[in-house]
């Protein structure tokens, strides 16, 4: 698996990683008759086995992440990109205009 | 601003090239990612999955390219995506941190199944530079060029990684056997991922002990790697 931007952080990544990974697969995967009631089911039982499962070792690898971060003096960077939010954007939206004016 | 959007099918079904999908890196064609984080990981209450990746990056200017403009050619890269499984869609949008005056590069990747179960790739990308001193056509059309090369690279990552999970599904009571390890291109590129320069040799991969049978294709695919 590739590397954290923190050499500390890489095997608490990696723990986390496999851990993501072996429930990730089964998640994208529910049953294929799906009721709205059935969706809500299989959503809250696969978010209870994220949380049982790997919620521990994220904890322990998102906090180290954010210290190397803030040590790198990245969440300045961060904060900014995470106000503009591009999912929720349509295509031609004026943060382009923003920055190819800037 | 330039402008560039493709779309590729792939034969796979979406749940397998969505999972190859956020399993990309490493991969032998993707040499210039030194660092992925998860940065942020939730659940929405659709039962969607919204991850926030932060991607180090290392580049290469061009020739032509001033002096100082750049203290180095690495480049921080946000990646936001979200995962609907019941309406099979993933969408992910990527775009540079740094150096966003020289070059803005949005990336937005939708991963979609159709009709027939297999998957189709829509990629659009938008370059913006705001450069200036006659040189924000020639950076924006490298910007271009450069992606359009990236896109294929990227592709062939993707289906090294598909070529694994397909294989860990297809054949899990032959994992160790010999005409599985010797005759499959795509697991000797992965071994080199991990072993460097190195280049995984036949004999050498026959040899290693067939690993344990437990879980799913991650599973299988994480003790392939470490047997190395």
């Amino acid at each position: 698996m590739a590397h954290s931007l923190s050499e500390a952080c890489t095997p608490l990544k990696s723990e986390y990683d496999s851990c993501f990974n072996a429930w990730f697969e089964g998640y994208l995967e529910p049953a294929v008759s799906t009721t709205p009631e059935q969706r809500t089911k299989f959503s809250n039982q696969k978010a209870a086995e994220y949380e049982e499962k790997c919620g521990k070792i994220w904890e322990k690898y998102r906090s180290c992440v954010q210290k190397a971060v803030k040590d790198k003096q990245l969440d300045a960077l961060l904060d900014q990109a995470r106000q503009e939010n591009p999912l929720k954007e349509p295509p031609n939206d004026s943060s382009t205009n923003k920055a190819s004016s800037s | 601003m330039k402008f560039f959007s493709q779309s590729f099918l792939y034969d796979d079904p979406w749940s397998i090239v969505s999972f190859a999908f956020f399993l990309r890196y490493p991969n032998p064609y993707a040499s210039h990612v030194a660092s992925c984080d998860v940065i942020s990981r939730s659940l929405s209450p659709q039962g969607t999955l919204i991850t926030t990746r932060l991607i180090l990056k290392h580049g290469a200017l061009p020739r032509w390219a001033p002096k100082g403009i750049m203290k180095n050619a690495e480049s921080w890269i946000i990646e936001e995506s979200e995962v609907d499984p019941f309406g099979r869609v993933v969408r992910c949008s990527t775009r540079n941190l740094d150096h966003v005056k020289i070059m803005r590069v949005e990336e937005t990747i939708t991963l979609r199944q159709t009709e027939d179960h297999k998957t189709i790739q829509h990629t659009e990308a938008r370059f913006v530079s705001g450069f200036g001193w006659g040189l924000t056509k020639r950076i924006e059309s490298h910007g271009v060029a450069k992606f359009k090369a990236h896109v294929h690279r990227s592709r062939e990552g993707i289906s090294v990684i598909l070529n694994l999970i397909r294989q860990s599904r297809m054949q899990p009571m032959t994992l160790g056997s010999p005409g599985l390890m010797t005759t499959d291109k795509s697991f000797t590129e992965v071994t080199r991922v991990e072993h460097g320069e190195k280049k995984a040799d036949n004999d050498e991969i026959q040899a290693r002990s067939p690993v344990q049978q437990t879980g799913g294709a991650w599973t299988k695919i994480t003790s392939w790697l470490r047997s190395g």
